[in-house]
């Protein structure tokens, strides 16, 4: 079961990043379309675009996180024996972890906020919804940090 | 007190391997918390990360530099390259300098050369009559060599974090396009000089100049060909602005390599925007937690404690610069070109420019150093992957590529004190 919904998340978060791609591509193709051939633009097509790099991003940083891949420096690591390694692992894991909690706590806080602002970002999508990604990505990214210092 | 303890605290986590983003995040915390600012300042730095101009270009130009990473373009190139160029002396090293450059410049100096050219090019270099040492730095030396030519990632990031500053002295992405020019040309020249000097008493083969062979596979280009006309004519000329220019390249990789010419599995897609978006995913998460992280530094005025500090020592323009090159050169052996970017642009920018120097000719001092950076041993990122993907040992590398290295300082050392060549064709 809980495997299933792993998996489940997984695609979807792979099924997103494909997805946001494609409309980002067709949505700029289409600008420059209308812009040459009728000269005009769609207002809200500028913040679409904005708002989806950042989604991209945090979806990317996402799935970079479940396959281990972000940028680090791990100079130590080269030189660790065995043990310590382990055990450097599990802590800088943890300690993500922890880091990545307390920025979805704070970014939740601004989601809070701006939902009771009810600003709006384009059309009728208010602001909180578009930053909705971000307490939802350092989560996920926290819980993954969690797990891979569990199963180090 | 603090601030040492900070720092040191900071660098070993970093040495430790901790994620780079989570290293930046955690010093931005502990700062705001130190200073009583609300956290939520975290998210609205990284919600501003929507606010920076031109932004869209980096995972498009990212995306399609992978899916021409899969094509086989890299083996068109050379083998037009080298009927083009074959016939010269120590031609085949010629053809790979070029080669290189241009495949860099499209995706990005992540390794991703030294695996797809690279591995083309060394069995070709030997059984050319090179030597052994001299084929594996040349292609360890190239993986990084089209940094400065447009559209490359490194390049576009350096524009993007300035853009984003409010500096005094504004500047395009444009400019910096057409600042990096003349540079990458004399990196290529002095490095192909430098092959015809030692390779002259080898006995090497050189092809035939054949009309129609160069024809022929000039066609097999066709398709390829418009790709820099996309990029470089889209920019130039003004008819695209970068990111748009970025748009239309990733929908023109798609349908060429997927389905006209099917090079690439349409079902490999995917996987391909996956692995692309995972590392743009990493950089820009970098870049959002650096602007909550600059903002806080700006906040607690380090740069201009910086900038006195420094100021105490370096006198001169020339004397900063010489600074800059050790600095630089010692970070890029050290940290990716990436978050080297993100982390000093914004600290280094406002103090380079107090001491005169043009935020453009930063740029390319910045990225011409990091190049060189990833050949610096002992750790620079190129000579592991050559070693890994030629199966030889580490110290062999640095051997082979010092010479290379060498040259290239040279070539540094031009760019850094004859800042004309980057601005030749700007109006500065």
């Amino acid at each position: 079961m809980v495997n299933k919904t792993l998996v489940f998340i997984e695609k979807m978060e792979d099924f997103s990043l494909v997805f946001s791609l494609l409309v980002v591509v067709s949505l700029a193709l289409l600008q420059i379309f209308l812009r040459n051939v009728f000269g005009f633009g769609f207002m809200w097509a500028e913040s679409v675009l904005k708002i989806l790099v950042l989604w991209i991003a945090l979806l990317g940083a996402m799935v970079a996180t479940r396959e281990n891949q972000h940028i680090k420096i791990d100079l130590l690591e080269r030189f660790l024996p065995p043990l310590a390694l382990l055990l450097c692992r599990k802590m800088t894991s943890i300690f993500s972890a922890i880091i990545c909690g307390l920025a979805a706590y704070w970014s939740a806080d601004l989601v809070y906020y701006e939902f009771l602002d009810s600003t709006v970002a384009f059309g009728a999508v208010p602001v909180w919804l578009c930053q909705m990604i971000m307490p939802i990505a350092f989560c996920v990214m926290g819980l993954r940090f969690l797990s891979h210092g569990w199963n180090t | 007190m603090i601030g040492w303890l900070g720092t040191f605290l900071i660098a070993a986590s970093a040495l430790a391997g901790l994620p780079l983003f989570i290293v930046i995040l955690a010093a931005a915390m502990f700062g705001f918390f130190l200073a009583d600012v609300p956290l939520t300042v975290i998210a609205i730095e990284l919600y501003r990360l929507i606010d920076t101009p031109m932004l869209l270009a980096l995972p498009l130009f990212t995306f399609s530099g992978y899916v021409l990473a899969e094509s086989g373009l890299s083996l068109r190139l050379v083998r037009f390259t080298s009927r083009v160029m074959g016939w010269m002396p120590a031609g085949l090293a010629v053809v790979s300098f070029f080669v290189c450059a241009f495949f860099t410049a499209f995706t990005g100096a992540s390794g991703v050369t030294i695996v797809a050219v690279g591995a083309l090019l060394f069995p070709a270099l030997l059984a050319g009559g090179y030597n052994e040492r001299y084929s594996l730095g040349l292609v360890t030396t190239s993986g990084s060599l089209g940094l400065l030519l447009a559209p490359s990632l490194p390049l576009i990031l350096y524009g993007v974090i300035a853009q984003q500053m409010d500096l005094p002295v504004p500047f395009s992405l444009r400019d910096l396009f057409l600042a990096g020019a003349i540079p990458a040309l004399l990196m290529i020249l002095s490095l192909s000089v430098y092959s015809v000097w030692v390779t002259k008493d080898l006995s090497l083969v050189r092809e035939q100049f054949d009309g129609e062979e160069v024809l022929i596979q000039f066609q097999e280009l066709k398709w390829d060909m418009p790709l820099p006309f996309i990029v470089l004519g889209g920019i130039y000329s003004g008819f695209f602005a970068v990111s748009e220019a970025a748009a239309v390249t990733s929908a023109y990789v798609v349908l060429v390599y997927v389905f006209v010419k099917k090079e690439v599995n349409l079902s490999s897609v995917p996987r391909i925007v996956k692995e692309s978006m995972m590392m743009v995913g990493g950089i820009l998460l970098i870049l959002g937690v650096s602007l909550a992280f600059t903002n806080y530094l700006i906040d607690a005025e380090v740069p201009q404690a910086l900038f006195s500090w420094i100021n105490e020592f370096v006198k001169s323009k020339v004397a900063f610069l010489l600074l800059l090159n050790g600095v630089f050169l010692l970070l890029g052996a050290i940290l990716d070109i990436f978050s080297a970017l993100v982390i000093m642009v914004p600290l280094i920018l406002p103090l380079a420019i107090s001491y005169g120097v043009d935020p453009v000719h930063l740029g390319i001092i910045f990225l011409a150093n990091m190049q060189i950076g990833y050949f610096t041993p002992p750790i620079g990122m190129n000579l592991f992957i050559a070693s890994y993907r030629f199966k030889k040992p580490i110290s062999e590398i640095y051997l082979a590529t010092l010479p290379f290295m060498g040259v290239l300082l040279i070539v540094l050392a031009l760019i850094t004190y004859l800042p004309e060549i980057s601005l030749f064709f700007l109006d500065r």
